[in-house]
């Protein structure tokens, strides 16, 4: 196999990392809200925690992504 | 040949990959970037925070005194509150005592005049009952020497129809006795 | 003959490409240098485009406080607000994060905060540049803070701060396990503080350089959709600069915090 294709399919397996990011994000807002919905008064206090939570579950996504960049860089 | 002319299309950005990697920019980025930092944390540190310090302590510092403030004024509001309070009660203490003053003045004033009153009109009345009986004793006076002249008239024409004296004098004592009971049925 | 041929093809491909618009969402990461300013070989005060756009973020920053704070009154006026907003926000990360001891560290994290929050949002103007979609800006801002918790936490507690690395509490048979997780957690801590930031950045920016991409390319029927997404997604790019840069902030402040007060 050339390696150019062989590149393309290992930044596409890289990129499928994001589904695991996904399930983390949607995992976490899904519970964030049901804390609001039983609690309303600790929302301000949490929603706090809710964004730091969701930018380091965006974190690992994106360490997939810059995977597939440097796979990029080698094809 | 399909890829070739991929590759070959895709030209100087699809060998490098992704730009931030290219590790010939690195130093000048990394030196430019510590003293950019730097330079900034700097200013900041000298111009800003201090003044942004500056602005909230007085504010804080304001903010107590303005409270401070208010509550010295409370405390004199109420001083003042208080004092007029016991002003209006003082006042009002001594207008009652006035008032019942007054009152035991006026009760003591008619009082006395009632006595007074009283004591005139008991003299008034002793002088008069004095005068009635002094005119009675008088007429009484003048009745019995009225009689007695009468008597002694009236006996003069008798003792012509010779009465006796003894006789007289009995008969004048019936007489005067007479009159004695007249005055007193008179009565 | 076939040879020939193949060449005949490759070439007109390679015109039939060359002609067409090419999509390059990674073009607008290209440093370019303005000033090659390279002493003894060493190519290390070159002024680029990404230091360009660092200085503006930094004149920024300065520019504003110094307009909002020009004169300071005590009732705010709004710009003033909002720069006191900005130091009491990171005031409040600082203590609740750092908490005793940390009043030291205020103006090298507001100035943290402030210069990644500049530089992600003076990115966003088109065509400029996003100093922190640079590895190696981000990277040497995270290791800078790394070297800093270091020097923090054996300036503080001399060699007792190696004791940060042995979980309390552990019996002593995972402690051969643990210890190396432990040092290999602390020594990812600045490859993930960097590379959360940069990526972000990348991700972001390149997102948007596809769309921008699509609504130019595509016709007038179809480029409003990818146009009107990429309206939505710079507001998206607004807040999460803005996310990116607290998170920054507030892991600076936790790893400060680790290295000044030993709670392990």
């Amino acid at each position: 196999m050339e390696s150019l294709p062989a590149s393309f399919i290992g930044m596409g397996l890289a990129a499928a990392g994001l589904a695991g990011s996904g399930i983390g994000l949607g995992f976490m807002f899904g519970k964030a809200i049901e804390a609001f919905a039983r609690q309303p008064g600790a929302e301000a206090q949490l929603s706090k925690y809710v964004w730091i939570g969701a930018a380091f579950v965006e974190a690992i996504a994106l360490y997939g992504l810059v995977l597939a960049f440097i796979i990029m860089g080698k094809g | 040949m399909i890829s070739s002319a991929y590759a070959a299309a895709e030209g100087h950005a699809q060998s490098s990959g992704l730009p931030q990697f290219e590790s010939s920019v690195f130093a000048s980025q990394m030196f430019w970037t510590i003293v950019s930092f730097f330079v900034l944390m700097y200013l900041l540190n000298r111009y800003v925070i201090p003044a942004i310090n500056d602005i909230l302590d007085s504010r804080s510092k304001k903010i107590g005194e303005d409270i401070q403030q208010a509550e010295r004024a409370r405390q004199e509001a109420d001083r003042l509150l208080a004092n007029y309070r016991d002003q209006i009660e003082r006042a009002r203490q001594l207008t009652a005592t006035t008032i019942d003053e007054a009152r035991i003045e006026a009760a003591a004033i008619r009082e006395q005049a009632l006595a007074e009153l009283g004591e005139e009109l008991n003299k008034r009345k002793a002088s008069a009952l004095e005068e009635i009986e002094r005119t009675r004793v008088q007429a009484m006076e003048a009745v019995r020497e009225a009689a007695v002249e009468i008597a002694m008239l009236a006996t003069e024409k008798l003792i012509a129809k010779s009465v006796t004296k003894p006789k007289a004098e009995s008969m004048v004592k019936e007489a005067l006795e007479h009159l004695e009971k007249n005055r007193i049925g008179m009565h | 003959m076939l040879l020939t041929a193949t060449a005949i093809n490759a070439e007109a491909a390679q015109a039939v490409a060359a002609a067409a618009p090419r999509m390059d969402p990674l073009h607008h990461f290209q440093v370019i240098r303005y000033i090659e300013i390279a002493p003894f070989g060493m190519d290390l005060f070159s002024i680029s485009n990404s230091v360009l756009w660092m200085w503006i973020s930094v004149a920024a920053v300065y520019l504003f406080f110094r307009y909002a704070m020009r004169q300071p009154g005590l009732v705010p006026g709004r710009l003033q607000s909002i720069a006191e907003a900005g130091y009491l926000f990171i005031r409040g990360i600082v203590d609740e994060n750092i908490g005793h001891g940390g009043k030291p560290f205020f103006p090298l994290v507001f100035s943290l905060f402030f210069f990644v929050l500049f530089c992600n949002w003076t990115g966003l103007i088109p065509a400029s540049f996003t100093a922190t979609s640079q590895l190696i800006v981000t990277a040497t801002l995270a290791l800078g803070i790394f070297f800093l918790s270091i020097f923090l936490g054996f300036y503080k507690h001399g060699l007792k701060f190696l004791g940060f690395f042995v979980p309390s509490g552990l019996p002593v048979l995972l402690l051969p396990l643990m210890v190396p997780i432990e040092i290999i957690s602390f020594l990812a801590r600045p490859v993930s503080l960097s590379v959360r930031l940069f990526a972000n950045m990348t991700a972001g920016h390149t997102v948007l350089g596809v769309l921008f991409f699509f609504s130019a390319t595509l016709p007038w029927i179809g480029s409003w959709l990818p146009f009107g997404f990429s309206v939505v997604f710079t507001a998206v790019e607004i807040f999460i600069g803005f996310i990116q840069a607290y998170i920054f902030t507030i892991l600076t402040c936790v790893y400060i915090n680790d290295s000044l007060h030993l709670h392990h």
